[in-house]
C-alpha cells in the first residue's frame, strides 16, 4: 500500500482527502437559514384536519440593540392530514427552515384534548430533532392560534414566559405542574395512573394580543396565565382541577417546593411559608384489600400573622402547626374526593404504588382499576413543622 | 501475523471495548420489552453464563498450544474437513463485522445525521477501521490503552449526570413478572456480546505472558458486563421500562436526558463518543481477525492485501445484510442467539473434542 510510505507523497493526499471529507455535514444548514422554533400548537379542525401553529424566533429582533417595530416572534398555521403533513406544508410559508431542537413548548387544543391526544404525540416523540425536555400544556378557553400569537410584556419570546411561569408556579406556589412529553406518554400507557396536564389561560380582550401595541402598555391589556391542573383519562382531557384541588395534588405526589398556607385564626387569618415537603406513599393490605396510607412531612416558618396570639409562648408555633396540618390535610382530601366522586380517575399513581408492593394483587384489578380506585380508602397523616417566625416575635398587630 | 504482541493488560482493554460496544445500543431496548424492570438481572445473568463460555476458550487456548483457531483447526482436521469447518467460522465472523457496521450506521443515520446516505457513513467508518488493521495488534492494543480512559470518564459522567433523576419506584415490583421472562431474554445479552467473544480465539495466541491470560479476560468481561448492567439500569431507573422499550436507541435518550440546572444540556452527541470509541474497537478487533483468519485460511504470510478487497465487500454487504430496521430487530431477538451459538460455541467445541483426542494420541 502506497499510502503507507510516509513521504511527501503521503502528507499531501492526507491533507487533501481531510479537507475534502471534513468539511462539514452532507446536508449543512446555516444559522441564517434556520427558524427556530420555540413553541408548536395543534389542534383540529372543523373538517377533521390537523391544525399546526407554530411559533417561531425573529432573531434579528432579540438580538439587536436598536429593536424596530417588528414582533419579536411570528407565527405560522398550517392544516394537513397529518401533523407532519402540516409541518412541511410549513415551506411555503416561511422562507426558513425549521429548527426544532429549541423548542420549550407545545400546545394542544382543548378539543383535541377532549378527543384524545395520543395518536397526535407520536411525531413529537418519533422525530430525531425534538429533545425530550419540552412541556406539554392545553389551551384552556382559547384557540391555539390566538394563545401563540399573544405578545408578552417583560419576557421577549412569549414561549420562554410560559416556560419560566410554569416553573414558577410550580415551584413557589403548587398550584399547577410543568408535565414533559416523556412523562405525559408514560403516564398515558401506565395502566396504574392517569396523568395530568397543565392548562393556560389567555387574559384580556381577544383580539389586542397579537399586536405590538399589546405591549406597549405599562400593563399589557392581553397576557398569558398558568391555570391548575387538567384531568386526563387516558389520553383525553375530562375536566379540570381548581386550585385548591390542584394544590392537594402536588402536596400528595411531594411535588409542593414551596409554597404557601393560609388558614383562619382567631380574629383573622395566618399564612404559613412552605419551605419543603416530603410525602411519602404506601399501600397497606388488610384482608387482602388495599389501602393507600400517605404521609406527609412540612417544614415552614410563619410568613404573615394577623391574628393577636402570643407568639412569645413555648407552645404557640404548635398551635399554628395543627391548623397547618389541618388546612393542608383539607387540600389533600378535596383533591382526592373530587377525582375519586366527580371523574373516577386515579391521577395520583395509587395504581402504581398497589403494583408495586403487591403484583399479583394488581394483576386482578389491572383492568378495570377506575372502578375500585374510586373505593379506595386513602389515610392521611401530615406532619407540620414550624420553626421560625421571620423579624417580629410578636404579631405587628397590638392587642386591644 | 508479523510477530505482534501485545500485553494482558491491553487484551483487557479490548474485551472491555468490545463488549461494550454495539451492545450499548442494542441490548437495552428488546431486554426491556420482554424483562421489564427486571432487565437488569438478565444481564447479570447472562454475564455469569458468559463466564463459563470464557473459561471454556480459555482452556481451548491452552490446547491450541500457541495456535490460532484456524491454524489449530487446520492442524486437527486436517487441510479438506478443517477448512470447510473454518468457512462457516470465518464468514461467522464476517457477517458480525457487516452487521455491527449496519448497527453504527443506523445509529447515526436515525438519531444525527438522517439525510446522509448509509454508505458514506459506513465507508468514513470503515476507512479508519483498515487503517487500525493494517498498523497490526499492537498499535490496536496501545490506542485501547489510550481511549479507555476517555471512555471510562465519559461513562462516569453520564452516570453521575443522570443520578438526579433517578426513580427507585421503576425498578419495583422486583421480579413482579416472575422469573421465566428473566431466564428467557438472558439469551439476548448471551447472544451479543458473549458468543461473539469466539473472536479472541484469533487474538489470544498474540498475548504475552501465559499465566494471567484467563485473568485479564475474566476480569475484561467482568468489567464490560459491569457497564452494561449500569446502562440497562440506568435506562430503567430514568426512563422505566415501558419508554426504554419504546424508544430505538434508549441509551442515547437518556442522553439526552442530561440536564442539570438547566444550562448543562444537549450533551448526547457528547455522550456519543461512548458508543462511536466503543464499536470502532469492537469493529476493528472482528476484521483484523477476519483478515488474518482468511490469510491463514489461504496461507498467505501477510493479511494486509485482503484489508481493501473484503472491505468492499463489508461495504456492500452491510447495506444489503438487512432491508430495514424492523427486520433487523426480529432478527436480533429471533435468529441470532442460535446462529451465534452454534459458531460461538458448537464449532469451538467440536474442534475442542479434536484437540483432546489429538492430545491423548500424541500421549
Amino acid at each position: 500500500m502506497i499510502v503507507m510510505k510516509r513521504g511527501i507523497f503521503f502528507k499531501v493526499s492526507a491533507a487533501a482527502l481531510c479537507l475534502l471529507l471534513l468539511t462539514g455535514c452532507w446536508n449543512s444548514k446555516d444559522l441564517d437559514k434556520l427558524g427556530i422554533v420555540v413553541a408548536m400548537g395543534i389542534d383540529k379542525t372543523d373538517d377533521d384536519q390537523y391544525l399546526l401553529v407554530t411559533q417561531v424566533i425573529n432573531p434579528s429582533e432579540i438580538a439587536t440593540e436598536a429593536p424596530t417595530t417588528r414582533p419579536p416572534v411570528s407565527t405560522y398555521s398550517t392544516t394537513g392530514e397529518t401533523i407532519f403533513e402540516a409541518f412541511r406544508k410549513l415551506a411555503s410559508e416561511s422562507s426558513r427552515d425549521m429548527y426544532l431542537a429549541q423548542l420549550r413548548l407545545l400546545v394542544i387544543g382543548e378539543d383535541l384534548a377532549e378527543e384524545g391526544m395520543m395518536s397526535s404525540l407520536d411525531l413529537f416523540y418519533r422525530d430525531h430533532q425534538f429533545r425530550t425536555a419540552f412541556y406539554v400544556a392545553v389551551a384552556r378557553d382559547t384557540d391555539v392560534n390566538t394563545l401563540l400569537s399573544i405578545l408578552t410584556p417583560y419576557e421577549k419570546i412569549p414561549a420562554n414566559k410560559l416556560m419560566s411561569a410554569i416553573e414558577a408556579v410550580e415551584q413557589s406556589h403548587g398550584s399547577s405542574k410543568g408535565v414533559r412529553i416523556d412523562e405525559l406518554i408514560s403516564q398515558i400507557r401506565n395502566k396504574g395512573q392517569n396523568p395530568v396536564i397543565t392548562g393556560l389561560l389567555k387574559e384580556g380582550p381577544s383580539d389586542t394580543g397579537n399586536n405590538i401595541t399589546n405591549i406597549e402598555n405599562i400593563d399589557a391589556p392581553s397576557n398569558l396565565t398558568i391555570d391548575h391542573l387538567g384531568v386526563l383519562k387516558d389520553d383525553r382531557l375530562v375536566g379540570w382541577l381548581d386550585d385548591e384541588a390542584s394544590r392537594g395534588y402536588n402536596y400528595i405526589l411531594g411535588n409542593v417546593k414551596s409554597s404557601v398556607v393560609t388558614h383562619p385564626c382567631t380574629d383573622g387569618t395566618a399564612s404559613i411559608e412552605i419551605l419543603r415537603t416530603q410525602s411519602n406513599m404506601d399501600a397497606v393490605f388488610k384482608g387482602g384489600e388495599p389501602s393507600i396510607a400517605i404521609e406527609l412531612d412540612v417544614e415552614g416558618n410563619v410568613g404573615e400573622l394577623d391574628c393577636p396570639i402570643d407568639l412569645g409562648e413555648a407552645d404557640s408555633l404548635k398551635d399554628l402547626n395543627k391548623e397547618t396540618e389541618k388546612e393542608i390535610k383539607r387540600l389533600m382530601e378535596t383533591s382526592i374526593q373530587i377525582s375519586q366522586d366527580d371523574y373516577g380517575i386515579d391521577i395520583f399513581g395509587f395504581g402504581s404504588v398497589i403494583h408495586r408492593k403487591n403484583p399479583k394483587y394488581w394483576k386482578t384489578v389491572e383492568d378495570d382499576w377506575d372502578t375500585h380506585f374510586k373505593e379506595l380508602d386513602v389515610d392521611i397523616q401530615v406532619k407540620a413543622e414550624l420553626r421560625r417566625k421571620g423579624n417580629s416575635t410578636q404579631p405587628i398587630k397590638k392587642e386591644g | 501475523m508479523d510477530n505482534q504482541t501485545i500485553t494482558p493488560r491491553q487484551f483487557m482493554f479490548l474485551v472491555i471495548l468490545f463488549t461494550v460496544g454495539s451492545s450499548i445500543l442494542i441490548v437495552p431496548g428488546p431486554l426491556a420489552a420482554q424483562a421489564k424492570q427486571d432487565a437488569w438481572l438478565s444481564i447479570i445473568l447472562s454475564i455469569l453464563i458468559g463466564l463459563l463460555l470464557i473459561l471454556f476458550y480459555d482452556h481451548m487456548t491452552k490446547l491450541m498450544e500457541g495456535k490460532t483457531f484456524v491454524q489449530a483447526t487446520i492442524m486437527v482436521f486436517g487441510n479438506w474437513f478443517g477448512r470447510f469447518l473454518l468457512f462457516f467460522y470465518l464468514s461467522f465472523l464476517f457477517i458480525l463485522a457487516a452487521l455491527v457496521l449496519r448497527n453504527i450506521g443506523d445509529f447515526m443515520t436515525t438519531e444525527i445525521i438522517p439525510e446522509t446516505p448509509l454508505q458514506f457513513t459506513h465507508i468514513l467508518f470503515l476507512i479508519v477501521v483498515i487503517w487500525g488493521a493494517y498498523l497490526g495488534l499492537e498499535v490496536m492494543g496501545r490506542s485501547a490503552e489510550i481511549f479507555m480512559p476517555w471512555v471510562f470518564l465519559l461513562l462516569i459522567f453520564f452516570t453521575i449526570t443522570l443520578v438526579p433523576q433517578i426513580k427507585i419506584e421503576n425498578l419495583q415490583p422486583f421480579l413482579g413478572e416472575g422469573v421465566m421472562p428473566v431466564l428467557s431474554t438472558s439469551t439476548l445479552a448471551l447472544g451479543t456480546p458473549l458468543l461473539e467473544m469466539v473472536v479472541f480465539l484469533m487474538i489470544l495466541p498474540y498475548v504475552k505472558d501465559a499465566q494471567p491470560k484467563r485473568k485479564a479476560w475474566v476480569l475484561g468481561v467482568l468489567i464490560g458486563g459491569f457497564i452494561l448492567t449500569v446502562i440497562t439500569l440506568l435506562c430503567l431507573l430514568v426512563l422505566g421500562s415501558d419508554l426504554a422499550a419504546l424508544n430505538t436507541f434508549p441509551s442515547y435518550r437518556l442522553a439526552q436526558k442530561i440536564n442539570i440546572a438547566g444550562f448543562l444540556e444537549g450533551l448526547e452527541v457528547v455522550i456519543g463518543i461512548i458508543w462511536m470509541l466503543t464499536i470502532f474497537f469492537k469493529m476493528v478487533v472482528l476484521y483484523y481477525c477476519v483478515t488474518v483468519g482468511i490469510a491463514q485460511f489461504l496461507t498467505m504470510d501477510d493479511h494486509r492485501p485482503l484489508l481493501l478487497p473484503l472491505g468492499m465487500g463489508i461495504i456492500v454487504l452491510s447495506i444489503i445484510a438487512y432491508p430495514d430496521v424492523a427486520y433487523f430487530e426480529t432478527f436480533v431477538a429471533t435468529t441470532w442467539f442460535p446462529y451465534a451459538l452454534t459458531h460461538g460455541f458448537l464449532l469451538p467445541a467440536l474442534v475442542w473434542i479434536g484437540l483432546l483426542i489429538k492430545k491423548k494420541r500424541s500421549g
